[in-house]
């Protein structure tokens, strides 16, 4: 195992900046006008972290990661959250083999490079446990047997903030495993008149004796814009990028300021300062730049820290939210620190 | 066989204490009193029947027209029913049943009337006596009341006004004592800077090169507040501020050459920082906003 932290070259940096751009471009011809949520998605690929996109059904979550999974060449699987789902089911389990009669090992879902976990809060904890345990150690064990997972491992979850009816909430613990939350907005008026010319443009697909409507997942051009060796050397890259004892403070400030703010109750955790340093590095290197400014901070403060932010019940009895906190704190930076 | 002989007595047993029950003298005869007077016969056994229980007075021959019996109200002590009224040569033959409600004597004309409205005066007393089955000695009597004793404090309503004074009185203590605890917190507290005297020290010791390394993140976050507060961008979300501030043309250049001085690895730019904010360098409260038109 071998670690990277020397400078990025200007060459390497290029080379990186083709490779996610030729992403994008291909995401983009099957996704509309989910550029932030793509750039979450590289971040996360990048600085090795997990990724929990929260939306109302029908923006277009699932489409995403499947084309994003079929452009960037890694293996990928998806496993639909349900309330009877076992740890078994996603991790693996020992089966006879009746031929030996020996118990041998069948991996589950888990055991690939990019994980769709389609509604996470519908499964039971100790579902969204076992999960979450394989994200934070990297490693399953089966019976006996401990094994590596791939590498590189991204779990993309994706959950619906509105119906909460036989679902189980993750908690707080659970959510710092999440290195971002990225918020799903509705597209533009001009992005949906897009989407809906887009999906009027499909056809019909004959297969066998009949035939299908074509969706937009029949249309996924599943050859890759790039390698492995290309995610490598964009992670590699990830890990170069220079923070500066500057950005460290402000990322030190805001993290103290979630804690005193009146209004919360559980500020940010130490992680979430790591979580901001990293996402802020894969932001700056998608940018173009060697090194992180603030404004990747303000950028991914709502992503990488609002999960991590707990209100107190009179502050959300008088109607306060997170962001609305979060903005406050934002807002405060650079000001006198609180008492 | 025994059985059988036991049960025939005990419902021949019960039907004589029926017929005893139930007062009825219909073989008695009009029998009068010393007076002359019509009473009612007593039962066999002797005594009256009590309150409550039906008796018969049959076979009373009475003068004049037809008897009718009168409704009684509630408060009446007697009820009576006439079962059979028979004519009697001129006169009338009649088989009375009463319930007696109160004990005492009483006296049936009081619940007659002839059925052709004429007066009843001619008609003798019909006197008829109910027993009480209850003893006068021994009987249930309420409580005596007995006097109340007022409470120590002079009665309920006084304690209620009592208590109201003391809370209301607990109140405005309490709220005395917050007050002066937060006056007096106020006092000690140090007096919260304004931006225009956190950014001088800040810009002075900058263009003078002193900064020290956790003074620099200061200064950076303070020109971005003295800036987002120039454009009115208070209520923009924080996120978008410094895209648009990036953009402005005053401000952008500012910015970035300050990230770069500050951010770079190799601190480039560090040559032009000090002419680049001395126009920071004696900003007062009031020029914050800056020249009008800075929107």
């Amino acid at each position: 195992m071998t670690t990277t932290s020397a400078p990025v070259a200007s060459s390497d940096l290029a080379r990186t900046e083709e490779y996610i751009r030729r992403v994008r471009e291909r995401v983009g011809t099957v996704v509309v006008g989910q550029d932030v949520v793509v750039e979450r998605l590289l971040i996360a690929l990048f600085s090795g972290g997990h990724l929990l996109l929260q939306g109302v059904p029908g923006l277009a979550k699932t489409l995403l990661v499947s084309t994003l999974s079929k452009s960037i060449d890694l293996g990928f699987a998806r496993v639909q959250f349900t309330i009877d789902l076992l740890p078994s089911d996603i991790l693996g389990s020992e089966v006879l083999d009746q031929r030996t009669n020996e118990f041998r090992v069948r991996k589950g879902p888990t055991f690939t490079n990019l994980l769709l976990a389609d509604e996470i809060n519908r499964a039971a904890p100790k579902v969204q446990g076992a999960l979450l345990e394989a994200m934070q150690e990297r490693k399953v064990t089966i019976g006996t047997e401990t094994f590596r997972l791939p590498a590189p491992f991204l779990v993309i979850a994706t959950q619906n903030p509105v119906e909460q009816a036989g679902t189980f909430e993750l908690p707080e613990a659970q959510l710092d495993r999440f290195m971002l939350v990225h918020r799903l907005d509705y597209p533009s008026a001009d992005e949906e008149r897009e989407v809906l010319r887009r999906n009027a443009a499909l056809g019909i697909q004959r297969q066998d004796k009949g035939a299908i409507v074509q969706t937009e997942f029949d249309v996924l051009d599943s050859r890759p814009v790039g390698s492995v060796s290309e995610i490598v050397a964009a992670m590699e890259a990830v890990n170069s990028i220079h923070v500066s004892d500057t950005f460290i403070d402000h990322v030190v400030e805001v993290v103290h300021r979630t804690r005193a703010h009146p209004d919360v109750e559980l500020g940010c955790s130490p992680r979430a300062g790591i979580s901001l340093i990293k996402a802020s590095r894969a932001r700056a290197l998608m940018h173009g730049r060697s090194y992180v400014i603030p404004e990747d901070l303000y950028a991914l403060a709502e992503d990488a820290l609002l999960h991590r932010m707990r209100l107190k019940y009179g502050s959300i009895a008088e109607g306060k939210t997170g962001r609305q906190v979060l903005d406050e704190v934002l807002r405060s930076m650079g000001g006198e620190a609180r008492a | 066989m025994r059985l059988q002989v036991a049960a025939c007595a005990l419902v021949l047993g019960m039907l004589g204490a029926a017929a005893s029950a139930t007062g009825t003298h219909g073989d008695s005869a009009q029998w009068r009193g010393p007076q002359g007077e019509a009473q009612a016969p007593r039962s066999p056994s002797g005594t009256p029947p009590s309150v409550g229980m039906p008796a018969r007075w049959n076979d009373i021959v009475l003068s004049g027209t037809e008897l009718v019996a009168v409704s009684a109200d509630r408060k009446a002590p007697l009820a009576l029913r006439i079962v059979a009224a028979r004519a009697h040569g001129d006169a009338f033959r009649y088989d009375f049943e009463y319930w007696g409600l109160e004990p005492g004597a009483h006296d049936l004309r009081s619940l007659l009337q002839r059925r052709d409205g004429s007066s009843i005066a001619d008609l003798p007393e019909l006197r008829v006596e109910i027993r009480s089955v209850l003893t006068t000695e021994g009987a249930p009597l309420p409580n005596a009341p007995r006097p109340a004793e007022l409470p120590s404090l002079g009665g309920y309503t006084t304690l209620l006004v009592a208590g109201a004074v003391v809370w209301v009185a607990g109140l405005i203590a309490l709220l005395v004592v917050r007050r002066r605890r937060r006056a007096a917190e106020l006092a000690t507290q140090p007096r919260v800077r304004s931006l225009a005297e956190r950014l001088q020290p800040l810009v002075e010791r900058a263009m003078r090169g002193e900064l020290a390394r956790e003074e620099r993140a200061q200064l950076e976050l303070s020109l971005v507040a003295l800036w987002r507060r120039r454009l009115g961008l208070e209520e923009t979300r924080p996120a978008e501020v410094l895209v648009q501030l990036r953009a402005h043309p005053e401000a952008g250049p500012l910015l970035q050459k300050l990230e770069e001085w500050l951010h770079r690895p190799d601190a480039r730019g560090a040559a032009e920082i000090p002419a680049l904010l001395a126009p920071y360098r004696a900003l007062r409260e009031d020029e914050l906003d800056g020249p009008k038109g800075a929107r």
